[in-house]
């Protein structure tokens, strides 16, 4: 019997090495996602709209003399064991040129660690958010497209204070994403600006009921609940309970609030008190051509984490296509095409960036989600809106600064 | 802090949660007793009831409250058929070979749920529902139906098990399996009763899990710690001591925020647990020593 | 290349296995030796990798350490620091048999979890930790793994042996005893309660040694990490698959059950190109229904503790496991 399982194992293994061998001349890129796993329900439209990238790249023209562009899915399922085995199998068995993802920090570290700095792939997550990425030391070949917690974490601070919103409470989730988000706020709201946060609570996920918890926030009588959380996940539940037991008049969420699953669940009609900062580029005109392109494959542009994964592998095809086919020049490339100089492309605008990078033309990707202009760190700014739930999603309220 | 504030933003809502951990303590304290493993699948197939819910919900056009007793019925067979294609040919194994076989089923369930429905947050209504002032008690009509339903159900299954006869066949499994199986109990029946109720209740649980939040695929999974918290805290065996638990966790679990930081909420469960074990290994109602 | 990578995975591979075969053989100590059902691996898995990071680091802000040490005090530290969380837990909870131990040590085990989690001074908190150093890691990717394969290897093979030993010597004896019959080795004049601790703590010193190369492998460390089903119940599953009571099951059960888990994955990568997120979720499937067919066919383990003092005819033993109460 023991032979029966080693002789599964090895049959899959068999499988496994003649899949892996290359057809044709696919140039093949990484997509890692917590497909299981926590965020399970953010994955699936952060991967879709990666895909949309390569879609667009493969109908105009390929990469380099018309090779096509394969996006490999893997599961980094929200923790270091899973990231480390997608990426390893993504650069080995695959041979990817490239690694969007994975989507959560410790997933990010630990696949950085251990496959993509060694290997010397370039690597680009979209919602990997933690500050302990950019002081990474990654041979410059980590890079995001989704700001660090603290830019908007800050930005977020300074529109509130500027538009009045006077004694705040915050909620997190405590995970990376949520905890740097509310220390960034807090430390620009607080002890900054001034601002009064009567009382600042972290939570664990995946409870019930936080209607004790809302409870507590409340005293010191606040009356804006600031969460930085899912909105399809925990957010959602306190958002809910807030909503129905009358804690707060106002609720400013962080982008990952951002979700048409709070529209879905709770009403549009229930959420005219209800803001989220998002990341929206200087020239808005990205984010709509996303949107309608992301409309037209069938995604819901609101998901969270989507206009970034978009850019995520965009930038990476951009790369490729600079660096000529070779995996070692990705990350110089990447810095390339995307620092605030050159002819300016903006999402599915392939075809275009092509041509000027065979003219020798310098390019600067415009991105969905902001200009993406990467520094040293291969961290990016953000540029961020407010948005308020309108008539038909979300809208955008003011411009943050 | 006034009393009344105390009851509507503490209590109340410790007692919902209470009611649901409880029902899904009730199943896993009767698998514990009757057939001596930890079912670690409890929670998914708490989520896979919650989801055959939704889907009679959005398939028939019916209400939340009719889709519940299809969800039971159709959970309680899912469990049947579980034992009978994964568990039943390890009955004579060691136990921890079933607990690692319920591992994989938990696995699998989920995988199904995923597929099936998807990964999406979603709800039985959209929109949401303010509470009903009761004399100041502020109670919304679902945490009515929560709690009356998890007083049915488990009155129902402690009248089932004291008055009937295959009601007193499974106290018996429970108590002495070898002197029950002598005395011509049917084993086969005694453990498919025993997964058509913890099925049923687990269904329960779940539904009402997604009634008063959301339906994630991942809901159950989250909640198991807390169940079998709830279930050895009340004394493994005893379905009343199961509910006792379920509440005690639910209700310490709200309150803990008062006077701990809130991301330690969820230590609660085990917090008190340790300190039960400590001081009462037999939990609150004296259930059985394993 | 295609050979090159494949040989890089087999690397990577071997080197996960080979840790956590660290933990099934520690786990193999509670269990298979002492009878003891810890259910909180994770919980000491993830002392040691948080000792061993904070040990080994360069020095950070807002954090105690790092104290920049060589990794072989930052292992030595993981293992004594996950023997030192183990000794007062198993101390008051030792007391409870099976089951009440199983859920007593999950749920000291969540509890770490989210003091690890929350306590940003000493853990850096949910942010984890990074940059902490991987023995030759220097060298390019390939060499660097079979270094580290090897420095893994290394550990495995002196514990391997140092385990088997003591499970052949009057001492495993005497913990098997305690295991099956507990009043009549207490009748012996054995005690009880200090064996069974020394068993906790051994094995939790090793879980502990595991999570510090865990880290060291990834050069980070985070609290996604230490999630029950990856650092808790898959290792469980590897023990009993393996076989519980027998050092080569528990390290055959690592090998056996992380290649099912790992390969699952690009098996159902070969579904069509439309069904990519889907077949993530149909992997899990899979998982569970290998996990099915291995326990339908062998549930005794792969390799089954062998019937001791009948060592040459390895003679199943299905009817006194550990389990058997």
């Amino acid at each position: 019997m023991k032979t029966k399982v080693l002789a599964l194992a090895a049959s899959l293994m068999a499988a496994t090495a003649l899949a892996g061998a290359p057809a044709h001349a696919d140039v093949k890129i990484g997509l890692l996602g917590g497909i299981s796993g926590p965020i399970a329900a953010m994955a699936p439209a952060m991967i879709d709209s990666a895909q949309l990238a390569i879609t667009q790249v493969n109908e105009q023209g390929g990469i380099g003399d018309g090779e096509k562009l394969v996006g490999v899915v893997g599961d980094s399922a929200c923790n270091p064991q899973n990231g480390t085995d997608a990426a390893t199998k993504a650069v080995n068995i695959e041979g990817v040129a490239g690694i969007v993802g994975p989507h959560c920090s410790g997933a990010v570290l630990a696949a950085a660690g251990s496959v993509s700095i060694p290997a010397g792939i370039a690597m680009i997550t979209p919602s990997g958010t933690s500050p302990e990425i950019t002081t990474l030391d990654d041979k410059g070949i980590v890079f995001r497209t989704v700001p660090s917690d603290d830019y908007q974490g800050r930005a977020l601070a300074r529109t509130m204070k500027e538009q009045d919103y006077g004694k705040v409470a915050v909620a997190y989730l405590n995970n990376d994403y949520g905890t740097g988000l509310a220390n960034a706020f807090k430390a620009e709201y607080a002890d900054e600006l001034g601002g009064e946060i009567t009382q600042f609570a972290a939570h664990e996920e995946g409870k019930a009921s936080y209607r004790s918890n809302l409870a507590e926030l409340a005293k010191g009588d606040a009356d804006t609940l600031v969460i930085f959380d899912y909105g399809d996940g925990t957010g959602l539940t306190i958002l809910r309970q807030a909503l129905e037991n009358g804690f707060f008049e106002k609720f400013v969420g962080g982008d990952g609030m951002k979700s048409e699953a709070v529209i879905d669940a709770l009403g549009a009609e229930n959420l005219v008190s209800f803001v989220a900062s998002s990341p929206v580029g200087e020239q808005s005109k990205s984010l709509d051509m996303f949107n309608e392109a992301f409309k037209g494959a069938g995604g819901d542009p609101d998901a969270i984490f989507a206009t970034t994964s978009y850019d995520a592998a965009f930038l990476m095809a951009l790369a490729l296509e600079k660096a000529g086919g070779n995996k070692d020049e990705v990350a110089a490339a990447m810095m390339e095409v995307s620092n605030g100089e050159g002819e300016p492309i903006l999402p599915g605008e392939w075809k275009k960036a092509k041509e000027l990078i065979a003219a020798g033309t310098a390019i600067d990707y415009k991105g969905a989600a902001g200009d993406q202009n990467f520094d040293e760190n291969g961290d990016v700014p953000g540029t961020y809106a407010l948005w308020e739930v309108g008539s038909d999603g979300f809208e955008v309220l003011s411009e943050m600064k | 802090m006034d009393i009344l504030e105390l009851v509507n933003f503490y209590i109340i809502p410790g007692i919902v949660l209470g009611s649901i951990y409880a029902l899904g303590a009730v199943g896993i304290t009767l698998v514990f007793a009757i057939l001596r493993y930890a079912h670690l699948a409890h929670g998914d197939l708490a989520t896979l009831g919650a989801f055959v819910a939704l889907a009679c919900v959005t398939a028939l056009g019916i209400s939340p409250l009719l889709a519940l007793p299809m969800a039971i019925v159709a959970t309680a067979a899912v469990a049947v058929g579980i034992d009978k294609v994964f568990y039943e040919h390890l009955r004579n194994r060691p136990k921890i070979v079933t607990v690692m076989a319920s591992l994989g089923v938990a696995l699998m369930i989920r995988s199904v749920i995923q597929v099936v429905w998807g990964v999406d947050t979603q709800t039985y209504s959209r929109g949401i529902v303010r509470p009903e002032d009761y004399f100041g008690l502020r109670i919304r009509d679902r945490e009515f139906y929560t709690v009356f339903a998890m007083l049915l159900l488990v009155g129902g299954l402690q009248l089932f098990l004291t008055r009937t006869k295959w009601g007193k066949a499974m106290r018996a499994m429970s108590d002495n399996p070898n002197l029950a199986l002598l005395s011509g109990i049917d084993n086969k029946k005694v453990v498919m009763l025993t997964w058509l109720v913890a099925g049923g209740l687990c269904a329960a649980a779940g539904y009402f899990l997604g009634l008063n939040t959301e339906l994630k695929s991942l809901m159950g999974w989250s909640m198991l710690l807390p169940m079998f918290a709830a279930a050895i805290l009340g004394g493994v065996g005893r379905v009343e001591g199961a509910v006792l638990g379920g509440l005690v966790v639910g209700i310490a679990e709200e309150l803990s925020v008062l006077w701990i930081p809130s991301e330690y909420k969820a230590a609660m469960a085990f917090v008190i647990l340790l300190f039960m074990l400590l001081v009462r290994p037999t939990g609150l109602l004296k259930g059985k020593v394993l | 290349m295609e050979i090159l990578g494949l040989v890089n995975y087999a690397l990577y591979m071997a080197i996960f296995i080979a840790i956590y075969a660290l933990l099934a053989l520690g786990l193999n100590i509670q269990w298979g030796f002492a009878g003891l059902f810890n259910a909180g691996i994770a919980g000491f898995f993830a002392v040691g990798a948080y000792t061993s990071a904070i040990l080994t680091s360069p020095a950070a802000d807002g954090r105690i350490g790092g104290f920049d040490l060589h990794f072989t005090i930052g292992w030595i530290g993981a293992m004594v620091a996950a023997a030192l969380v183990a000794w007062p837990i198993g101390k008051i909870c030792l007391r409870f048999r099976s089951d009440y131990l199983a859920i007593a040590s999950i749920g000291v085990a969540e509890i770490i979890r989210l003091v690890i989690k929350s306590e940003a001074e000493l853990t850096n908190g949910a942010r984890g930790i990074s940059n902490i150093p991987r023995p030759a890691g220097d060298f390019g990717y390939m060499e660097s793994q079979i270094a580290y394969l090897a420095l893994v290897l290394g550990v495995l093979i002196v514990v391997y042996l140092l385990v088997e030993r003591q499970f052949n010597a009057p001492w495993g004896r005497m913990m098997r005893a305690i295991r099956d019959n507990e009043d009549a080795a207490r009748a012996m004049g054995k005690n009880v309660e200090f064996r069974r601790l020394e068993a906790f703590i051994f094995g939790s010193a090793l879980m502990g040694l595991g999570g510090a190369l865990f880290a060291h492998f990834n050069r980070s460390i985070t609290p996604e990490a230490i999630d029950p089903m990856v650092a808790t119940f898959l290792v469980w599953i590897m023990l009993i698959l393996g076989g519980s009571g027998n050092n080569r099951g528990a390290i055959l059960g690592a090998a056996v059950v992380w290649i099912i888990w790992s390969v699952s994955e690009i098996a159902t990568d070969q579904l069509p190109h439309e069904y990519a997120v889907q077949a993530k979720y149909i992997r899990l499937f899979l998982i569970g229904l290998m996990l099915q067919l291995v326990l339908r066919f062998r549930p005794e383990g792969l390799l089954p503790e062998p019937l001791r003092g009948d060592l040459n005819g390895r003679g199943r033993n299905t009817k006194s496991g550990p389990a058997n109460q």
